[in-house]
């Protein structure tokens, strides 16, 4: 508690000496009246003491001092006041006990008595070890002072304390992860700069803007991407490398006349198809995808999927029209193939688009700690080579879907850099074929129709397709930068059966209701080497027609020759988005009209436009 | 003979019941299955998980993380995945997507709780400011996506995974944000420097080194003689020039007050040319640089090139964990970073 009092040093102060009261004896009035009549007299001072006790002070401090000018009495009258005391003394009762420490005064001098107290504390406060000061005014110039020093504190307080909450407000938010906005750390924090000198969009350094960003992420907009795949083309066949393909023993008796579906492939110049691909996120549920092929014919929708992305378990289903997922190469479009062309097998078998259909596809991935992926497709069943469906007399209309189909996909976790997965595929589904004099078999020297290759289907099979098909493929991944060191060796083995029986013949004497079996198979092995960053090496062997056999419908078979090529491919991709490709081959196909050498030479430019997806494994 | 019938089945009961509560709590506290794109979120992931996540990553520091296969087995992990953490900024946009579609995991699609991406709150670099055309090579659109070499980011994406942590697992909360603490203290100490941190607050620091008037306020006090760690050893080194090969350094040298000369990419994503070579060396000769910055990953054809007519020196340093002997975590990757920057320097 601090206790204030000041002590007024003065050399008036001293208790009223003894004389002075004795002296108020001599009068006849009340003691008191004479007291105070003698006071006139008396150069009686108050001795007032007013100071403060301040712990570990020995001198009163000034601000201590301030508040004590409330302590210097104030006159009042008929009043007599002790400063010390702080109360009322009867100084009658007083001066009757004749107490020495008495300190008695009269009103009239209650304002020499402030005088005094004043001069008393201007004094000390020279003495005082805190300020040196004039004696002129000095307790307003101090006040002055004090206010002056008060509001220069308080502002820098104020000032600072500002300061440091703005700093901590930035730093917290950068540390404690709200993102800072540009303009507000633009008053500290040096601008955000890009110091690369090699040019780009941020070579001028300007400082970060969000809006940049925020239009670059939020677009609910599909992603859209262009592919376009072009390739010189040429080949020394007399009619061309895809007469030969419909030429080939075994293979090529499974078309109505001549007249089929072709891509065409023409010496010279060839613009495969031009690939729209749009792709988003549907909902929480779903994805989906669209390809349109743009060719010069016109467009076909390549794929149009819906896929769920919610299922819980490892289950997935898709639907629309999609490439089958039976095999690797039948799963990729055509500019992720690693060769300008399919496999044979794949184009003798299922023809030049791969086995695409409408359809609906379920997979499940098991919960092996190794990818084990079952998946079970149902498709419509429209395919020129393995899935023909006519409906019309004197064929079965079957309905859809026509083609069931399974398949396995088996991928052991191997370390870091490699990868490999192994798949098995089979399938069946309805197949029905009309033939325009192709086979003419044996029955047909005992006609008596004569009847020729004019365009118009003479004899009708219905049955269906069985397929089988496996394939492999190992990747490693180089730690070097564009490619280089990475290997890929890919092979696959497709065999197909058409269980067929004849339902009708133009030839009465035909064997109506006999079975025709067909069964062709394929392999092709291949690797892949980035030799340089940017550059690849290829080469595949094929062989089709190790199993080519054909039981006709009048009881006998026959079986043809097996045809082979060896490809030769070299890559340049001068960024992801482009690549050359220049490729040889040569084949030696096993024709009606017998063997024939063909080689073939292309050269591919591909490129792709916008956001193209990742591609898959 | 009943009693102790009695006691036996008693204690058998008491000993199933413990049992049994005891098997509950372990498989209440199974660690979270968290899967990151790079190992250098998969260190930080794993510095504030603890004991409570198991952690892997894709990438794993040895390649260059733009260039992945989306094989089999990290589909796997996804499959198992409760968060899958990714670098973002178009890191992974080679290999992300057919990762998490084949994985059939609908709790760490892009949307979903478990699928963070760390770049959310980061301080980015590099973002364009005109339009970006693939002419201008591997350009981000959303910016500079190798933000974790700045340790502020590192910082923050610390902040951020616990977060998103204490979301998934609340009950051990306390734990991710004890391990986030230590990791942050840890991290300002190398920072700043041990003695530093002891005598001011490693927040403050930052603080100041983000106002720019971290020199000024430690003179100023007296302090700049106890400045240490990655600050103190690159200071004297400031404004210096180094080149490197992609542009992968801007975090770490806008930090650090260094600065990039040219980088042996002629564009981001294009391998270095004959003439662009030329012009390098011009530039190293010219600008006094000491120092060409390789990844392991990348061929040090070019660099020794360029440091054969120079004179300058090649520095292979990895910038993700795990690329080199010593980068065992994030931490220790940037120590190492700072480490071979300051010998050669």
């Amino acid at each position: 508690m601090r206790i204030l009092w000041l002590q007024v040093a003065t050399p008036l102060n001293h208790a009223p000496s003894a004389s002075s009261l004795r002296t108020v004896d001599r009068g006849s009035g009340p003691p008191c009246h004479r007291l105070r009549k003698q006071s006139r007299s008396l150069p009686t001072h108050p001795r007032l003491t007013v100071g403060s006790y301040l712990p570990g002070c020995c001198w009163p401090s000034v601000p201590a001092l301030l508040p004590c000018s409330l302590f210097v009495p104030r006159p009042t009258t008929g009043r007599r006041y002790s400063a010390r005391l702080g109360r009322r003394t009867p100084c009658c009762c007083r001066l009757a006990d004749g107490i020495p420490n008495l300190i008695p005064y009269e009103e009239t001098t209650m304002h020499t008595t402030r005088m005094a107290a004043l001069c008393g504390l201007t004094l000390m406060l020279a003495t005082g070890p805190t300020r040196a000061d004039s004696p002129a005014d000095p307790t307003a110039q101090l006040r002055s002072e004090v206010r002056e020093l008060r509001a220069q504190l308080t502002q820098q307080r104020t000032l600072l304390e500002e300061r440091v909450r703005q700093l901590e407000a930035r730093l917290e938010q950068l540390a404690e992860g709200t993102t800072p906005s540009p303009v507000a750390t633009a008053t500290g924090v040096p601008a955000v700069r890009e110091q690369v000198r090699s040019g780009g969009p941020t070579a001028a350094g300007p400082a970060w803007t969000g809006a940049g960003v925020g239009a670059a992420v939020q677009s609910l907009n599909p992603d859209v991407s262009v592919i376009v795949d072009t390739f010189y083309h040429n080949d020394n066949s007399k009619e061309g490398i895809q007469h030969v393909f419909g030429e080939l023993a075994g293979f090529g008796h499974s078309h109505a006349g001549h007249e089929h579906e072709h891509t065409h492939l023409e010496d010279g110049f060839n613009l495969r198809h031009l690939e729209l691909h749009l792709s988003a996120e549907v909902d929480p549920y779903f994805k989906a995808w669209a390809i349109g092929a743009i060719c010069e014919e016109g467009a076909e929708i390549e794929e149009a999927v819906i896929q769920t992305t919610c299922l819980p378990y490892g289950l997935q289903i898709q639907g629309g029209k999609f490439f089958s997922n039976f095999s690797r190469i039948n799963a990729q479009h055509s500019h992720e193939w690693d060769f300008v062309d399919m496999p044979l097998a794949n184009q003798l078998l299922f023809g030049d688009h791969g086995l695409n259909d409408k359809g609906v596809q379920l997979s499940w991935l098991t919960p092996a700690p190794f990818q084990v992926l079952f998946g079970l497709e149902a498709f419509q069943g429209e395919n020129e080579l393995a899935f023909q469906h006519h409906g019309e007399e004197p064929f079965d209309q079957a309905p859809g879907p026509r083609v069931w189909l399974g398949w396995v996909k088996v991928a052991p976790n191997l370390p870091e850099a490699h990868g490999l997965e192994f798949g098995l595929a089979g399938g069946r589904g309805v197949h029905q074929e009309e033939h325009d004099a192709l086979d003419n078999a044996a029955w047909s020297d005992s006609a008596t129709v004569t009847f020729g290759a004019d365009g118009e289907a003479d004899h009708w099979f219905d049955g269906d397709t069985t397929f089988f098909g496996a394939d492999v493929v190992y990747k490693y991944d180089a730690p070097r930068e564009h490619g280089a060191g990475d290997l890929t060796v890919q092979s696959g083995y497709l065999w197909r059966r058409k269980d067929l029986e004849l339902v009708d013949h133009i030839l009465p004497g035909a064997p109506v209701g006999e079975d025709r079996v067909d069964t062709q198979d394929g392999y092709y092995a291949q690797a892949v080497y980035g030799f340089r960053p940017r550059w690849r090496a290829g080469l595949r062997w094929e062989q089709v027609g190790l199993t080519n056999s054909s039981e006709l419908p009048d009881g006998t078979s026959q079986s043809f020759d097996d045809s082979t090529r060896l490809s030769a491919m070299l890559d340049f991709s001068p960024s992801e988005f482009s690549r050359l490709r220049l490729q040889v081959a040569r084949g030696e196909y096993a024709t009606d009209d017998g063997d024939e050498e063909v080689w073939q030479v292309s050269v591919q430019w591909m490129i792709s436009l916008g956001s193209h997806g990742a591609h898959k494994f | 003979m009943d009693t102790r019938h009695n006691h036996s089945a008693g204690r058998l009961a008491m000993f199933l019941a413990s049992g049994i509560c005891a098997f509950a709590t372990v498989a209440a506290a199974k660690p979270l299955r968290i899967v990151t794109t790079t190992s250098d979120l998969a260190s930080i992931a794993q510095a504030v998980a603890g004991d409570a996540g198991t952690v892997t990553s894709i990438a794993t520091g040895r390649q260059d993380p733009h260039f992945l296969q989306a094989k089999p087995s990290y589909i796997m992990r996804a499959r198992r995945a409760q968060l899958w953490i990714r670098a973002g900024m178009e890191l992974e946009i080679g290999w992300g997507t057919p990762i998490l579609d084949g994985a059939r995991n609908p709790k760490i699609r892009e949307g979903a709780r478990g699928h963070l991406d760390a770049s959310g709150d980061i301080v980015r670099l590099g973002v364009p400011t005109q339009r970006v055309t693939r002419a201008m090579g591997d350009v981000h659109p959303s910016g500079n996506p190798h933000y974790w070499l700045d340790p502020l980011n590192g910082r923050i994406v610390a902040q951020t995974m616990c977060g998103r942590l204490c979301e998934l697992a609340p009950a051990q909360g306390d734990v991710f944000r004890a391990n986030l603490a230590s990791f942050i203290a840890e991290l300002d100490c190398r920072m700043f420097g041990r003695e530093l941190v002891a005598q001011v607050d490693g927040k403050h620091l930052w603080t100041l080194l983000l106002g720019g008037t971290l020199d000024a306020d430690l003179t100023a006090r007296g302090l700049s003689g106890e400045v240490g760690g990655w600050y103190g050893t690159l200071r004297p080194h400031r404004g210096k020039q180094i080149v490197t090969y992609h542009r992968s350094w801007n975090y770490f040298t806008d930090r650090f007050g260094l600065e990039i000369a040219a980088e042996l990419e002629p564009k981001p994503g294009i391998p270095p040319s004959a003439s662009h070579l030329v012009a390098v060396m011009k530039t190293v000769k010219r600008e006094n640089v000491k120092v060409l910055l390789v990844e392991p990953f990348y061929s040090r054809r070019s660099a020794d090139l360029v440091a054969r007519k120079t004179g300058a020196k090649v520095v292979v340093c990895a910038n993700s964990v795990g690329g080199q002997e010593g980068t065992e975590d994030y931490l220790s990757m940037l120590d190492q970073v700072v480490k071979h920057l300051a010998e050669g320097l």
